[in-house]
């Protein structure tokens, strides 16, 4: 008998039975297709069907849902998830790319450290760093006791409950994002190619701009897709660090579940969501393709 | 599927995704003597339900909400285990449209006689069959004595731009659509379109001065100086001025409205028997008055009464005189699409 499953789980793992890798991969599909590809497809048939009294759904196939997600009502929303999350992906980038340069060219045999550091915050949950941010950034706060206690101001800053402090927690969040892939693209710069650049005459930031930068392109355009895409379905961060005028479109749609009771039309903006991430994931694997074809 | 709920819906959703878990576990009667009760959060007296337990041997799992409509999405989505819950009078015509509570089997609470009468055959349970009064308050303003130098007496003091980013609106449809309706002079269960205009274009203008939307820590945000005025339960401000006196509340001269939280029994429990025994606990004289004197909310319960404080038998806040109870009005329970209106106008007053 244990002869038997050793030979089995060696034909298994063997890496060579086509079968075998059906098997292996039994689980994880059972998983995608149980608790994502199900759930998406019951989104989209409650997309199509309308509100009725007190909340039920009454099973009519409509478009209105849809109509409705592109009324103008709610462009200002869609602007301003656009606007937060462009800057946050864009602060992400001026803020990771110095640390992912460091990482690669001058940590050395700190890096493994550094790499541990960076990922820490990950393993806290959203919701405990968000309070943590409450208790700083609020008006008796540890950044205002500090800024007026040291006497650098008159008066505590307000700055909880503004736009400041919500693309503040989708930076803190989202900026480790940003720095792996670049960090990766420029680990995998090959060392001699910097060192040509030198011989051949050109100076520390010539080289940088002529070598390192372009060849660090793809894992800039990785790092900004990995944080801009994520940002646009964020919800808590704005509900908890935002004020009455950084609603965004994670918020609208938690809205349409919670308060107001119209599924139908959450499931819309979803699927509307979930298409424009869609689209954005798409072209990210297209340029991961390429790079691995190159 | 014409006709399907969002329930049926959620079966099915629940059957194709994770059948096999929630069979074994709801295989089987539960008899292990315990009640999940979900409550509002600083809605009860410390040592109420150590009392009872100690008493009856029964453990209360307690979990608390802020928002109501968290609540009732819970419940409704199909949110398994609970047992009691507490819901405002508005809330039960939908609770019970969407089959999420239970009536009381007749005779199964001995302490229902303690219920002062004015607060039975209401219109939102006229049979008295789903809800048990719990406790009873008003929605008005909160203020922090320390910053506001006129004590506040109308509702168009939320709306002063001397308060700019330092006032905080609660954040549900039926106090501010409901509040909003009244500055503009519309009774409650208006159907007009301008009407719903109006009061939109009004909160609206009201967001510049906005610090934030929040039913679950503007009593906080009084306290630490993050906003001057708020709209506010009555409790909430009442209970946290025994510790702040800076803090006070008011009832606008606009007039408000007052509303009971009842408990209720949700659908499916597996602990009936114990659960009425804890609302029967609860309904107890002593014990209700023990609630009332902590949380600092009326009680609608008339044995209760002897064992008041006296500062809150006292406190117009709490128990507004005459002249100002002519002012209060109880939410009407309105007919399903217009209690549409009043969500979609919230809707676009937060997308706004």
């Amino acid at each position: 008998m244990p002869h038997k499953i050793k030979k089995f789980l060696a034909w298994l793992f063997s890496g060579k039975s086509e079968k075998a890798s059906h098997i292996l991969i039994l689980p994880a599909s059972f998983w995608l297709a149980f608790f994502l590809v199900v759930p998406i497809m019951l989104l989209l048939v409650l997309s199509l069907a309308q509100l009725g009294p007190y909340g039920t759904i009454i099973w009519h196939p409509t478009l209105e849902n849809f109509r409705r997600v592109f009324t103008p009502l709610y462009v200002p929303i869609v602007a301003r998830t656009v606007a937060y999350c462009g800057a946050t992906a864009v602060l992400c980038l001026l803020l990771g790319y110095p640390t992912a340069y460091f990482l690669s060219f001058y940590a050395g045999e700190w890096r493994d450290t550094f790499l541990i550091l960076l990922m820490i915050p990950f393993w806290t949950s959203a919701l405990v760093s968000i309070y943590s941010w409450i208790i700083i950034l609020g008006r008796d706060g540890l950044m205002n006791s500090v800024l007026v206690g040291s006497g650098a101001l008159g008066k505590p800053l307000d700055v909880l409950n503004t736009p400041f402090s919500v693309i503040l927690g989708l930076v803190y969040f989202y900026l480790p994002f940003m720095i792996l892939p670049l960090y990766s693209s420029l680990e995998k710069i090959p060392k001699q190619y910097i060192e040509a650049s030198y011989d051949l005459g050109a100076g520390a930031f010539q080289t940088f701009l002529k070598v390192t930068l372009p060849l660090s392109l793809p894992g800039v355009f990785a790092g900004f897709i990995l944080t801009f895409v994520p940002c646009l379905g964020d919800f808590l961060t704005a509900e908890f660090l935002g004020g009455p005028r950084t609603y965004l479109i994670g918020n609208l749609i938690e809205n349409q579940f919670l308060m107001a009771q119209d599924w139908p039309f959450g499931a819309a903006l979803t699927a509307v969501l979930l298409c424009a991430m869609l689209i954005g994931l798409y072209y990210y694997q297209k340029l991961e393709a390429a790079e691995l074809a190159a | 599927m014409p006709g399907m709920t969002r329930r049926d819906f959620l079966k099915i959703a629940v059957l194709a995704g994770t059948a096999p878990t929630l069979l074994a576990s709801c295989a089987g009667s539960d008899d292990k003597r315990e009640v999940n009760f979900f409550n509002w959060s600083t809605y009860i007296a410390k040592d109420t339900l150590p009392k009872f337990s100690l008493e009856t041997g029964i453990v209360v799992n307690y979990s608390v909400f802020s928002d109501e409509e968290d609540m009732f999405a819970k419940l409704r989505s199909g949110a398994m285990g609970y047992d009691l819950t507490v819901a405002t009078d508005y809330m039960i015509p939908r609770m019970k449209a969407l089959n999420l509570i239970d009536p009381y089997p007749t005779g199964a609470l001995k302490n229902i006689g303690n219920i002062d009468s004015k607060f039975r055959d209401t219109p939102y349970d006229p049979q008295n069959a789903y809800t048990v009064p719990y406790l009873w308050g008003t929605t008005g303003i909160g203020y922090n004595k320390k910053h506001v130098s006129k004590r506040p007496d109308s509702w168009w003091d939320l709306w002063d731009p001397k308060y700019k980013g330092k006032i905080s609106m609660l954040d549900n449809a039926r106090d501010c659509v409901g509040i909003a309706l009244l500055m503009k002079g519309y009774p409650q269960n208006t159907d007009s379109d301008a009407a719903f205009q109006a009061v939109e274009k009004l909160l609206i203008s009201q967001k510049p001065l906005l610090k934030q939307y929040s039913s679950a820590t503007y009593v906080d945000s009084l306290i630490n100086g993050e906003v001057d005025l708020a709209m506010a339960w009555s409790g909430d401000v009442i209970q946290a001025a025994k510790e702040n006196p800076e803090l006070d509340y008011v009832i606008p001269k606009e007039g408000s409205y007052m509303w009971v939280d009842n408990m209720c029994l949700v659908k499916g429990s597996r602990h009936r028997a114990d659960t009425l025994r804890l609302v029967d606990y609860l309904i107890e004289g002593k014990v209700a008055a023990d609630i009332a004197n902590f949380v600092r909310y009326g009680s609608p319960n008339a044995a209760a009464k002897p064992y008041l404080d006296k500062t809150l038998l006292d406190d117009p806040r709490v128990f507004p005189p005459p002249s100002v109870q002519k002012r209060l009005q109880f939410y009407s329970i309105l007919p399903p699409d217009l209690a549409q209106t009043w969500i979609n106008t919230w809707s676009d007053v937060k997308a706004a």
